[in-house]
């Protein structure tokens, strides 16, 4: 597809977790100055890979050749020093130090001046369209900021080929439009670039090459000119067609399962809202509108300043000083790795979290009997590897969700709060999450966030629209006006 | 620059482990040889005495099973608290508690038959050791106090509490103005297992381990507590009830080095005096980590540090060398232990010239 040589070529790379086989004699080229998209479901091993060209996991077997040489990295630094830097999702950045700080933080030479610190970084930024202020202390920044500093970080390192895992997934639609413009000028400029991604999307409409994987192998290389549609490429990745389309009955509502009425907390102000048992309620806006910190409110991490929250018909301080296991409010948050699970324990320890009521008799735990029930959940979802004794640590991230989201269902939920539920899931996945959540609407009311437009017009009966720390506005999906206007509520106008 | 480099391994393999473990030890028994030296003593005799000390005779080993115990229990404790990741370094003086405890039960029903009076010490130990574990825990919560700071300091309030007891109130007035109580009577006293130099505070320790390995294995509170020190975040989400979980950890953690206070002074040296204070709580921090806080490890490590007092007290004598020396050592295991385990998780390779 390309003439010139490859900057990288992965030769026959190998990788085996247990009897899990996470890259399989993986061959790829990657070209500078080419954007080139790495798909697959969750679990195809797409990290994996990434992670092993990037240095920080070791191959079975493979050969990485830079330039035609082959390398072998036995950390992230000689990856860096090769050329190859990857931007992970969790930022690894110095929270009170400064943007040009944090650049030459761990730069070996010489220490300068912070005005000299300041206006390399200012140049660089310049030269890719990296808009940010390198005076500006990162606890300051936005996500979308924050990601724009690792980027200049591996810039600065002269990085050649930059690699993104999933980036797109803690910006807001407007940053994610910045990031593919300095993503296209860092390729104009010759650099490598590969981004992992399960929005078809952004696919189509950045990247030059496509691999495709599945279960640890390539079953497809080829230019995203060749592609006609997302849909093809969908049917080329999950083996069928998928649609991304959802039968949503009618809705009736009944009991009503939240009541909110004029919460007012830390970047909430005067907040009502009400969800009813039958009906999906979606809070959309920008990220960082007020949306983490109702989230919490309404589920328990931090009581309510002022106002009334009731749920399932209960007063906030009484439902939560007697809280019952099942039948109740489930809580589906977006940062699975540090508040939904434990990285360290396995999974049955994992689906004990919040269901560990329903396993004991008297001050004994049922863990025979859980772990039963944790290997049915996981067949039912398709959790891979199904296997209950391994660390949360080692489910690829969309499967980590799977778990989540089977542990929250089989609580048999009234109330269900559900954040960014389909983030970093496969198109199968978030088909299967979609139906799942209309399902369960049938038993519940569901608060759905998410900062997926699409999402929220497919599944949710009624929009609240959230700016500054407010509800703009909250009215039926079929109402077609409202809709229209709904770009300008979300930047605060009033509707 | 050294021309060295490091990069963090994927997987430890097994015989690092393995490896580490002797190899720390035996650094920081040539360590210890070189620091002999250079006191102008024997160094490889003196080595030698150190292992005859502890394990070359069976009253040896005996006493090294004894001067365990508090170790073994104190540590426990630790352990218990470490888990949820409270910094419980006041052990030693929960130990003073408990044995303060214990000793005010004894001289306050001297009369009682031992199958009443020893399980009232148990409990008047466990509920001072255990006080002295509480009030950190409620400082941490209601005030926000760092339990490290705390716990510390809480430690030298014990030993004076125990100074002034034994110098004053409880002073025997046989002991020659001796700052210490009168012996305890029998009944006070726990008894021997058969004729061995041996005292059933043993087979506590054998039931506490176990029933604590039980706990975390088996019971909900364990599986909470396991949960809540791995991740504080899923523990608030999922409704754990970490202040009680809190309180409990220091009061159990307390209470355990308190009943090690009550064995040394019922069954060791039969009645309170200040020379109880040995620094078995510090020791304990120092098991506790070298365990990696396993039930298990922590007998095996109690037990190989009891050796080293053993084995430091028969250097003293034979070679004139100060007390000091037995802390130093300990300090020694633990720092190369520490360092060793970077290579667990690190390898290294020289760097090549060119590059
Ligand atoms: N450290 C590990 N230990 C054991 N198994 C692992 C480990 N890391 C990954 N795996 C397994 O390797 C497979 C590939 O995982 P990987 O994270 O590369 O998937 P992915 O394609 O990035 O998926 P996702 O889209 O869900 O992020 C999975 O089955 C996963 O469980
Ligand atoms: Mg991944």
């Amino acid at each position: 597809m390309n003439g010139s040589p490859p900057v990288v070529r992965l030769d026959g790379i190998t990788k085996r977790y247990g009897a899990v086989a996470a890259n399989q004699d993986i061959r790829l080229d990657i070209h500078s100055g080419r954007i080139h998209a790495l798909l697959g479901e969750n679990g195809a091993g797409k990290s994996t890979l990434m992670g092993i060209l990037s240095g920080m996991v070791q191959p079975d077997s493979g050969r990485i050749l830079i330039d035609g040489q082959p390398r072998a990295f036995r950390s992230a630094r000689e990856a860096i020093t090769a050329g190859i830097g990857m931007v992970y999702q969790h930022f690894m950045l110095v929270k009170a130090m400064t943007v040009a700080e944090n650049v030459f933080l761990g730069y070996p030479g010489v220490l300068l001046n912070r005005r000299r610190m300041e206006e390399t970084v200012a140049q660089l930024a310049r030269r890719f369209g990296l808009d940010i202020d390198p005076a500006a202390r990162i606890g300051t920044l936005s996500m979308g900021e924050r990601q724009r500093v690792e980027i200049l970080k591996l810039l600065f390192r002269d990085s050649r080929v930059l690699i993104f895992d999933e980036p797109t997934s803690v910006l807001t639609p407007r940053e994610s439009e910045h990031l593919f413009d300095a993503l296209r000028r860092m390729a104009a400029q010759g650099k490598a670039i590969v981004f992992i991604t399960h929005k078809l999307d952004e696919v189509m409409a950045l990247s030059d090459d496509i691999t495709i994987l599945r279960r640890g192998s390539v079953i497809e290389g080829l230019a995203t000119t060749a592609v006609t549609s997302k849909h093809e490429l969908a049917r080329r990745m999950v083996g069928r067609d998928v649609l991304l389309q959802v039968q949503r009955e009618p809705y009736e509502p009944r009991q009503l399962v939240l009541r909110v009425d004029g919460l007012s907390n830390a970047g909430l102000r005067d907040i009502r809202l009400e969800v009813r048992q039958g009906e999906i309620l979606g809070v959309v806006g920008v990220a960082g509108n007020g949306q983490k910190p109702l989230v919490e409110a309404i589920c328990g991490l931090t009581a309510p300043a002022a106002g009334v929250v009731r749920i399932l018909g209960e007063d906030w301080h009484r439902f939560y000083t007697h809280r019952r296991w099942d039948g109740n409010l489930a809580y589906i948050p977006e940062d699975r790795r540090g508040l939904a699970t434990c990285r360290n324990l396995d999974l049955v320890d994992n689906f004990l979290l919040t269901t560990r009521q329903g396993f004991c008799r008297g001050p004994w735990l049922l863990r025979r009997r859980a772990t039963r029930k944790a290997l049915r959940l996981i067949r039912d979802f398709a959790i891979q590897p199904a296997d209950t004794r391994i660390s949360a640590r080692q489910l690829s991230g969309g499967n980590l969700q799977k778990l989540v989201l089977a542990r929250e269902f089989f609580r048999r939920p009234r109330l269900i709060v559900a954040e960014q539920p389909t983030q970093g899931l496969d198109i199968a996945a978030i088909q299967d999450v979609w139906n799942l959540l209309l399902n369960a609407r049938k038993a519940a009311g569901i608060l759905l966030i998410t900062g997926d437009l699409t999402e929220a017009l497919m599944l949710a009966d009624r929009l609240a629209v959230m700016s500054a720390g407010r509800i703009v506005d909250t009215f039926p999906v079929d109402d077609a006006d409202k809709l229209d206007r709904i770009g300008l509520m979300m930047a605060g106008s009033a509707a | 620059m050294l021309p060295l480099r490091t990069f963090k391994r994927q997987e430890t393999h097994w015989w690092v482990s393995c490896l580490i473990f002797p190899t720390a030890i035996g650094l920081s028994l040539a360590i210890c040889a070189l620091l002999l030296k250079l006191q102008g003593k024997p160094a490889i005799q003196g080595i030698g005495l150190l292992f005859q000390g502890a394990f070359g005779s069976h009253w040896a080993i005996q006493d090294c099973l004894l001067k365990a115990i508090p170790i073994f229990l104190c540590s426990l404790g630790v352990a218990v608290a470490f888990r949820l990741q409270v910094w419980n370094i006041g052990a030693e003086g929960q130990f003073a508690l408990g044995a303060i405890g214990a000793t005010a039960a004894a001289l306050q029903w001297p009369g009682l038959p031992g199958y009443a009076l020893l399980p009232l010490m148990a409990a008047a130990a466990l509920a001072a050791g255990g006080l002295w574990g509480f009030i950190p825990a409620v400082l941490k919560l209601r005030m926000r106090a760092n339990e490290i700071i705390v716990t510390l300091m809480l430690n030298y309030i014990a030993i004076l509490l125990l100074d002034y007891l034994v110098y004053g109130r409880w002073k025997d007035p046989q002991s020659f103005g001796f700052p210490m109580t009168a012996i305890f009577s029998d009944n006070a006293i726990v008894g021997r297992i058969g004729d061995t130099g041996l005292h059933w505070g043993l087979a506590l320790c054998v039931a506490t381990g176990g029933v604590l390995w039980l706990f975390f294995r088996f019971t909900r509170l364990g599986y909470e507590l396991k949960a809540s020190g791995e991740n504080l975040g899923a523990a608030r989400y999922a409704g754990l009830p970490y202040e009680r979980l809190l309180i409990l950890v220091m009061l159990l953690s307390g209470g355990l080095a308190g009943w090690a206070g009550f064995l040394e002074a019922s069954a060791t040296i039969n009645r309170l005096q200040p020379s109880i204070m040995v620094g078995y709580g510090y020791t304990a921090i120092v098991v506790a980590w070298l365990a990696r806080l396993n039930p298990l490890s922590i007998g095996l490590a109690s037990f190989l540090l009891a050796a080293l007092r053993v084995g430091v007290e028969n250097l003293q004598l034979d070679l004139q060398v100060p007390a000091a020396f037995g802390g130093i050592m300990e300090g020694l295991i633990l720092l190369t232990i520490l360092a060793g385990s970077f290579f667990a998780d690190y390898g290294w390779q020289w760097r090549r010239r060119s590059a």
